[in-house]
């Protein structure tokens, strides 16, 4: 089968990047014969089962795994205590002076400290085989008292050494806040909590581990979206050379953050392969241990204060911002993950001098809370923008007037917030024009008075404005002072001998598309055709580095390193052809593939016959001119690229039944120079459907015991296409600057549904919307 | 025990425990890993195939019940020479997926549907894949690829034969 351009957007006409070439992924994803992981055989392989912690806290007193070890087709059972995983443990660092740095072992030791901890393994024959082994493991557990709010005293400490939870607080301060308080017009204090939920991709996490038996290498097959991360944390805990470690993550079914952690399961598969040399281990999650034991998201409480001015302008804001981090620090982005985003971004687009916010991650016997698409943000963006919504009702304003008053402008930028971030988009009016003209806010408030005149049910409208923080370089990275710093990632180029464009790039893709989006950036920068560009990525022994999938950063950085990886190999062709045919470099282009004399129809030379005397032809090469034809090129940004975005949304509601209708949907981001408009279109259309599933359905519940009463798929309600609206989306281009122009635009989305359609049901039955999920029954009581 | 069934038009007869799920004959007795394991408990729709031309969730079934049986999985939708049913084509098309997990199973349910309708509403789409979960492109895109099959499966309906998928389809 070929995979070839759409029809009138081919390439070699205007450069690839910008149009909507066909993804070079889809081929085999729509036939059947994608390679994901759960989907790898190799000779002799063995499956692996997690017991796993029915407790949400509890002493473990004793295991007996003696009938499991001798139950049909086990090859193993491992718990905490045997030695080849008693060695190890997770401890993610930070040099922030609040921290508290606490471990996570490999399998549960002495206690358990949230239900679906996993406390043993079994390996088997199949993984049927596995199921029936780990039932046959006896533990004596101790039950103690879980704590799963974050902002309730705890009876016993999930770790002692934070003997009230707290594992990280940090301080926002900037300005005057009291004295700017004190003077403000209008003081709003409003309480606000959101739901925890998680990114649940569609496929659950798996691994493959394999040991050597001879030589001392690792291979670690994974749906990782941090493979070189991976690999270096996996070196350092298992004490291999890091070139003795690889780290694969071929086709990956959706990630979001999820699966840009390292879990204990994933050491534990490569501790126990190393107690089992030569056989590999293969481990596939179902989803009852996905809800249960991958990463959760965004259960936080924030205490707002916030003084205005009669013409509501914001004056000041005070902040108490509590979020619960799960049973351990999130190896290896830790506890601050999520406190640290929502402190850093919580004042958002908006112009502030006076900020004082205190940031707070705090354990509890629950699942460990790590990134996830948007990290903090849906829920401080929620808050924020409840706080505006309901100081332009105090004041009588409209709620996009005061919106407007205090939007950072296009006059603004560079604004530097008051955390110190600088904001360079500003475009927030604009975006907001065009979101107003697609949902018809013209005539909105008519129809919304006619509605309640008539007694019909009420219609009201939300806004969110935003700004993601997207493709952070060294200077503006994020994450609480960890061990490592996020900025650059690296691309090869290489010219094989046929002509053909081979690229080894260190981004990594679970659905982005990023095949395709680096052989556009590649083709235009080489000067050579779409479809003669192979994008290799996800394997840490092809690409030298790339910090991976996170922070919308892969576009802008993987794209960068790509693009100058490119442009050095176009430069090593031009001398390659100046040489050989005596003409001036600088008079040479090199275009789909051919070298021309700028000017000239007729080309010099193909780049498949570049490429022969490159390789093959060394008696023809110029003296001095290095073989081959190939380049390796770093990029980071420094700074990142701020992407403006606004969203809003017409819902009806049924007071009957509290049920919600969304009528209008708009979104409008700055995605800057755009690689692939189909792609931008998907990116930014499946984040905010992920947004108005946190806002509207999923809930991730605990009960007082930290049960998780939200087991599976029937309980935990992610949309379908019967609840999802169609979605209005739109975009403005302005270059960022970076060597393409473009903005992050992976994250966007999920920022603004929380807000919007809290403040779309508020504003259509005039009630205050300070929980999530917004669900029927919360409407239904708010109107009552 | 033995069972045996047809897949993708092709007869099979496999040795299974009374347990093995017909999920798991698929993907491990028969290496048809197209077939996708989400959630195993029957909500996902990633593991939706045909079975005498109906709908069904393999990781449900066991293999045992599909004796006798036709079963369509993805693999068997191109045509032998690879080109692509037009669903598959209008999925690439559309950008009606990102991460292509819950592709086979959308496939499965997009194809009974248009053996049943040939010009469905969006509406119609919308509810017939309900029972189908994508995490990733917000479903207006594979809307759109279901659409554009329906009119392309219909305009060639009325010149030629449409393109034939193996197995027991209705």
């Amino acid at each position: 089968m070929t995979i070839s351009t759409l029809p009138g957007d081919t390439p070699e006409e205007g450069g690839a990047v910008g149009t909507t070439v066909r993804r070079k992924e889809d081929g085999r994803l729509v036939t059947g014969h994608g390679r994901y992981v759960s989907d790898l055989r190799l000779p002799g392989m063995r499956q692996v089962a997690f017991l796993r912690s029915p407790y949400g806290h509890a002493r473990l007193r004793r295991i007996d795994a003696s009938a499991a070890r001798t139950a049909d087709g086990v090859d193993g059972v491992f718990t905490g205590d045997s030695a080849e995983i008693a060695a190890v443990g997770l401890r993610a660092l930070s040099a922030l002076p609040s921290y508290i740095e606490t471990e996570q072992p490999v399998l549960a030791r002495a206690k358990v400290r949230f239900a679906g901890e996993a406390v043993a393994a079994v390996v088997a024959g199949d993984r049927y085989q596995a199921e029936d082994a780990i039932e046959l493991i006896d533990v004596d557990y101790e039950p103690l008292p879980a704590t799963v709010c974050a902002w309730a005293e705890p009876e016993v400490p999930v770790h002692d050494e934070a003997p009230d939870n707290v594992l990280l607080q940090r301080t926002f301060e900037a300005g005057d806040v009291p004295e700017t308080m004190a003077g403000a017009y209008l003081v709003l204090e409003r309480e606000l909590v959101t739901n925890r939920h998680a990114g649940n991709p569609m496929e659950c996490r798996a691994g493959v581990a394999l040991w050597d038996y001879a030589d001392n290498r690792l291979t670690f097959w994974s749906g990782t979206q941090v493979p070189h991360l991976a690999r270096n944390m996996l070196a350092e805990l298992v004490g291999l050379p890091e070139g003795n470690v690889r780290v694969i993550a071929p086709d990956v079914g959706g990630g979001f953050g999820t699966k840009a952690v390292l879990y204990p399961e994933d050491v534990a598969l490569c501790l126990m392969a190393r107690a089992m040399r030569g056989v590999p281990l293969k481990w596939v999650e179902d989803r009852s241990e996905h809800l249960l034991a991958a990463t959760h998201a965004r259960d936080h409480r924030y205490l707002m204060r916030a003084g205005f001015a009669e013409d509501g302008r914001l004056l000041a804001l005070e902040a108490d911002v509590t979020c619960n981090v799960g049973a351990y620090s999130v190896y290896p982005w830790t506890a601050g993950i999520e406190p640290l985003m929502a402190g850093g971004l919580l004042t958002g687009p908006y112009r502030l001098g006076h900020y004082r916010c205190t940031v707070r991650g705090v354990a509890t016997n629950t699942s460990p809370s790590g990134p996830y698409r948007g990290v903090a943000r849906p829920a401080s963006v929620f808050a924020m923008e409840t706080v505006l919504d309901e100081a332009a009702h105090e004041l009588g304003m409209d709620a996009v007037d005061i919106r407007r008053r205090n939007l950072i402008t296009v006059g603004d930028v560079p604004y530097r917030m008051p955390t110190r971030l600088i904001d360079e988009s500003g475009r927030y009016g604009e975006c907001l024009d065009k979101v107003l003209d697609s949902i018809g806010y013209d005539g909105f408030r008519a129809e919304q008075a006619r509605r309640r005149e008539a007694g019909e049910n009420p219609i009201g409208v939300g806004f969110a404005c935003y700004n993601e923080l997207t493709g952070l370089g060294r200077a503006a990275a994020a994450g609480p002072r960890m061990a490592f710093r996020t900025g650059h990632d690296a691309c090869t180029v290489r010219i094989n001998p046929d002509g053909r464009v081979t690229v080894l790039s260190g981004v990594t893709s679970q659905g982005q598309g990023l095949e395709t989006t680096i052989a556009q950036v590649v083709a235009d920068a080489v000067g050579v055709a779409y479809d003669d560009v192979d994008v290799r990525i996800g394997d840490t022994t092809e690409s030298l580095w790339g910090f991976g999938a996170f922070s919308s950063r892969q576009a802008v950085i993987g794209g960068g390193a790509a693009h100058r990886a490119g442009e050095a190999v176009r430069g090593r062709v031009l001398a390659l052809a100046a040489a050989l045919f005596e003409v001036e470099e600088a008079k040479l282009k090199l275009e789909a593939g051919r070298v021309h004399i700028i000017g000239v129809r007729d080309e010099l030379a193909t780049l498949a016959e570049l490429a022969r005397v490159a390789y093959l032809e060394s008696n023809r090469l110029p003296d001095g001119f290095e073989p081959g034809l190939e380049a390796t090129r770093f990029y980071d940004p420094i700074r990142g690229a701020f992407a403006a975005g606004v969203q809003a949304a017409i819902v009806e509601v049924d007071r009957a039944t509290g049920e919600m209708a969304i009528l209008r949907w708009a979104c409008v981001e700055d995605t800057g120079r755009v690689i692939n408009p189909q792609i931008v279109h998907g990116q930014v259309a499946g984040a905010i459907v992920q947004g108005i599933g946190g806002a509207l359905y999923e809930h991730l519940v605990y009960d007082e015991a930290g049960n998780l009463t939200t087991g599976t798929l029937m309980d935990y309600l992610m949309p379908t296409s019967a609840e999802i609206p169609e979605l209005d989306i739109g975009h403005i281009e302005v270059p960022a600057d970076n060597p393409l122009g473009v903005r992050g635009v992976g994250e966007g989305g999920t920022l603004g549904p929380n807000a919007v359609l809290a403040g779309a049901v508020a504003d259509a039955l005039g009630v205050r919307i300070s929980r999530l999920p917004i669900t029927p029954a919360v409407v239904w009581e708010a109107v009552q | 025990m033995k069972v045996g069934f047809t897949v993708n038009g092709e007869a099979v007869s496999m040795e299974v425990e009374p347990r093995t799920t017909l999920a798991d004959a698929l993907r491990e007795g028969l290496g048809l890993t197209g077939t996708h394991l989400g959630c195993e408990q029957g909500v996902c729709g990633a593991c939706t195939i045909l079975l005498d031309g109906r709908p069904i969730r393999a990781c449900l079934m066991f293999a045992v019940q599909a004796s006798g049986c036709s079963v369509t999985t993805v693999e068997g939708m191109a045509a032998e020479d690879g080109t692509l049913h037009p669903l598959q084509r209008a999925f690439c098309d559309q950008h009606g997926l990102q991460c292509g997990f819950c592709t086979p199973g959308m496939l499965m349910s997009a194809l009974h549907l248009l053996h049943r309708e040939t010009s469905p509403t969006r509406r119609r789409i919308r509810e017939e894949l309900s029972g189908n979960i994508c995490r990733c492109t917000g479903y207006a895109s594979i809307v759109d690829a279901v659409q554009a099959a329906a009119e392309e499966m219909a305009a060639g309906m009325d010149d030629a034969a449409p393109t034939e998928v193996t197995g027991g389809t209705t």
